[in-house]
């Protein structure tokens, strides 16, 4: 295909505007998810740095550096960076914003402008929650602002969690504007059975910003309300009641964690065919599941309160719809499994990380079901290892994913191939030091040793000092990784429209991709995966 | 809990008043004062009072629509006046129609109150209410001992005698049109609100108007605040799913628009 008249790509594209304006004005979508990435780095790297510093003070037992109630704020910070800053809007914010439409063969999202308010109510909450960081005193309640303590400490959290309401509008405008795009938008031909997985992953995840996020901003303003003006809500001496606050909360929270999860498992769906050279196993099998664990996902918030007082016949079912959720989940696992059976399996840095993640999920996913089995949570509950395995399910799942789609899409954003072989070598130092520092914290957990301590009882020294340097190794592995991709935006040699032979529309365009994505609209005539 | 507070408070001065110390075992669930609730139960056919205009009549066949009962006697130097002044208020602020919508029976729980002494009562309390009402519909009882313990136990309602004076707790309680308590207020203050809501459940066993249903869907009672609350959780989470049900259907039914290249 040859083309006459030259198109600009949208960095070369500025609308007509200087410097940042150029960016923070844009209602491109892909202007609009480089803004989100290069805002989560910046959180995501501060969140390091905050569990950096906690794997310092449990290098030994006693003090090492930091004081107890430093800790405490530590440890919230690190939890509400990560999971609301980071882990949440991460993957649809970032790559969903960038390649749902190039998939979908659209010009934009369905509201561009509604999608660069988002990104600016993310930044206003990402804002307030840091400055809880520098004024006053941080909060020390841990990510989850369990009543009655969050009504009564004197530490910031109302700012905190008005921070966490305006964070949540963010990803529900986000949720908005997927759906609306994926059933409006798609290309002449691409049926919903067409369409790419990732696509069908960013649906169902919608659908839970939608229906679970305002859960989650109302629980949270009626902490705010009851801080600010005394309102017996959650506090018993109040006439509140406090497991009703852990009701509300985890009924967003627990879907939440498949806001986190679906858009990885779609990232791996897109990249294992492409890395294997085969149609996907199971094509409506993931779609469907999909779909299946982001419902099913919305009755199993009772079984992270097993021991904080529930009815016992609530127990049990919270416990079998646990192990239900986790169908679906393996479902997927075992169709990745399937599609690279038999495939021309080509080890490029995605596929690592994809098969990283198939790893790291499959040890998260099963150590969630020991979480979910009633006696044994009994045992654990509030001990590393639970601490163990959402790092693993979070980190080794979400964050894999998210690193398998950047360095998927990586040539597609900026048109160039950064240096393969380092990027394996990172991948290989991140993947080792990931289970140095997080495997520790399962034995160490089933061993007893409870979370959220400065402090731990000697016996559990070594494995805690294994996991502190893992956490170095995992920082070099990190920097490593990010040097590596500045280095390929800076110096890559230029990677052309389908570096990795791609059949999805985003492989179609040039890279950059021109504004407004195609010259022409495509026509879809067959499913995304027909390798042959 | 404002409202328990200021209940014991004013128990605690009525007992102090008639020279009694504050006992806590009179609050326990075995005491014998106090208003142990019996919800859902039917009045019985035969109790017979005395009306102020000295007629003897039958409270079940008295009641004829949501009723308003609460347990008095006419000498009272505590809790029973300022209980009647929170009836009167509630009376004159709610926007529900005396003898229309609901009545009112006040029943003196001492033998030797007289149906004179009632009439008298009566025309005083009619007069607190600032706005015109049917006043045949505030009916005062008294009655001989024996129908008199019939109607207090009826209702859970326990007192104890003290001298001239009698040991009693302050609430209202609402009768459905069957003669079913479907419902106890405590204390001596009444909200319009709650008032209404409580007459609400006791007549919906008539289907009451559509804008009761709703209230009744949004609002609930909170039986250790006894009180009417807003039921946030319920509210938000009908009208979330409601509006994601919505941008659904719309979503799925509307057809697709052709898009300009």
């Amino acid at each position: 295909m040859s083309e006459t008249v030259q198109h600009l790509n949208f960095f070369q594209d500025t609308g007509g505007k200087k410097g940042i304006w150029a960016w923070i004005t844009s209602t491109d979508h892909k202007r609009i998810g480089l803004l989100y990435f290069y805002s989560l780095t910046a959180f995501f790297l501060i969140g390091v740095l905050l569990g950096i510093l906690m794997r310092l003070e449990l290098m030994n037992p006693g003090k090492d550096i930091v004081e107890p109630q430093t800790y405490n704020s530590l440890f919230t910070l690190h939890g509400v960076i990560m999971i609301f800053l980071f882990v949440i809007p991460g993957i649809p914010a970032v790559f969903g914003n960038i390649a749902l439409p190039l998939l979908l063969g659209a010009r934009d999202v369905a509201f561009p402008k509604l999608n660069l308010l988002s990104w600016y109510l993310y930044i206003l909450g990402a804002l307030m929650a840091l400055s809880t960081l520098l004024f006053g005193n941080a909060p020390d309640t841990g990510w989850t602002f369990y009543a009655p303590y969050s009504v009564r400490t004197g530490t910031n959290v109302t700012i905190a969690v008005l921070a966490a309401f305006i964070l949540g509008f963010s990803s529900i405008l986000t949720g908005l504007n997927f759906i609306v795009t994926i059933h409006r938008m798609r290309a002449p031909g691409m049926t919903w059975f067409r369409m790419p997985l990732f696509a069908w992953a960013l649906y169902a995840t919608a659908w839970i910003q939608l229906l679970a996020t305002p859960v989650v901003g109302i629980t949270l303003l009626m902490i705010a309300v009851e801080r600010m003006l005394g309102i017996g809500l959650f506090d018993p001496s109040l006439g509140g009641d406090p497991i009703l606050y852990q009701h509300l909360f985890w009924i967003y929270s627990h879907p939440a964690v498949y806001i986190m999860i679906l858009p990885g498992m779609g990232v791996i769906s897109e990249v294992i065919p492409v890395f294997a050279r085969r149609r996907i196993f199971g094509y409506k099998a993931i779609a469907y599941s999909s779909l299946a664990i982001a419902f099913i996902g919305y009755f199993v918030w009772g079984h992270h309160m097993f021991t904080s007082g529930m009815s016992g016949p609530a127990r049990v079912i919270f416990s079998l719809l646990t192990f239900l959720v986790a169908v679906p989940s393996a479902i997927k696992v075992f169709n990745w499994v399937a599609t690279l059976y038999g495939g021309s399996i080509d080890l490029k840095p995605p596929l690592l990380y994809a098969l990283g993640f198939i790893f790291l999920f499959l040890i998260g996913g099963l150590t969630g079901l020991v979480n979910g089995a009633l006696a044994a949570d009994v045992h654990i509950h509030d001990t590393y290892f639970v601490v163990g395995h959402f790092h693993y399910v979070m980190f080794g799942g979400t964050g894999f994913a998210f690193f398998a789609a950047l360095h998927y899409w990586f040539p597609k954003i900026y048109g160039k191939m950064y240096d393969i072989k380092q990027a394996t070598r990172a991948f290989w130092v991140l993947f080792v030091g990931f289970n140095i520092l997080y495997f520790p914290m399962l034995v160490v957990g089933m061993m007893g040793m409870p979370r959220r301590y400065y402090d731990y009882l000697p016996q559990f020294h070594i494995p805690n000092l294994i996991s502190t340097i893992g956490s170095w190794i995992v920082v070099t592995g990190l920097i490593y990784m990010i040097m590596v991709l500045i280095q390929g935006y800076r110096k890559g040699a230029p990677a052309g429209r389908n570096p990795w032979g791609g059949l999805t529309l985003d492989w179609q365009t040039d890279s950059p991709p021109i504004t407004e994505n195609f010259v022409e609209i495509p026509q879809v005539t067959e499913g995304p995966y027909e390798y042959k | 809990m404002n409202f328990r507070i200021l209940l014991s408070i004013l128990m605690v001065g009525v007992f102090s008043a008639s020279g009694q110390t504050f006992d806590p075992k009179k609050f326990s669930s075995d005491g014998p004062v106090g208003i142990y609730e019996h919800l859902d139960e039917i009045l019985p056919n035969d109790i017979w009072l005395v009306n102020q205009d000295s007629t003897l009549v039958n409270l079940k066949s008295l009641i004829t629509k949501p009723t308003v009962v609460s347990f008095v006697y006419y000498n009272c130097p505590g809790l029973c006046s300022p209980l009647l002044d929170g009836l009167a208020e509630v009376i004159s602020r709610s926007d529900l129609e005396l003898g229309k919508d609901y009545q009112v029976i006040t029943i003196s729980f001492n033998p030797s109150d007289t149906p004179t002494l009632g009439k008298k009562k009566k025309h005083n309390y009619l007069k607190q209410i600032k706005k015109p009402v049917d006043t045949a519909s505030w009916i005062w009882l008294t009655g001989d001992s024996v129908n008199i313990t019939k109607a207090t136990q009826t209702f859970g309602f326990r007192y104890l005698h003290q001298g001239k004076d009698y040991v009693h707790a302050a609430a209202i309680m609402v009768v459905s049109p069957h003669g079913k308590i479907t419902r106890y207020l405590h204390g001596t203050y009444f909200l319009p609100f709650d008032l209404k809501m409580a007459i609400v459940e006791a007549s919906q066993e008539k289907s009451g108007p559509t804008i009761s249903k709703v209230l009744k869907f949004c609002f609930s009672y909170d039986a250790e605040g006894k009180k009417y609350v807003f039921n946030i959780t319920k509210v938000t989470g009908a009208l979330v799913l409601g509006a994601a049900l919505l941008l659904f259907l719309i979503l799925w039914l509307k057809p697709k628009q052709k898009l300009n290249t």
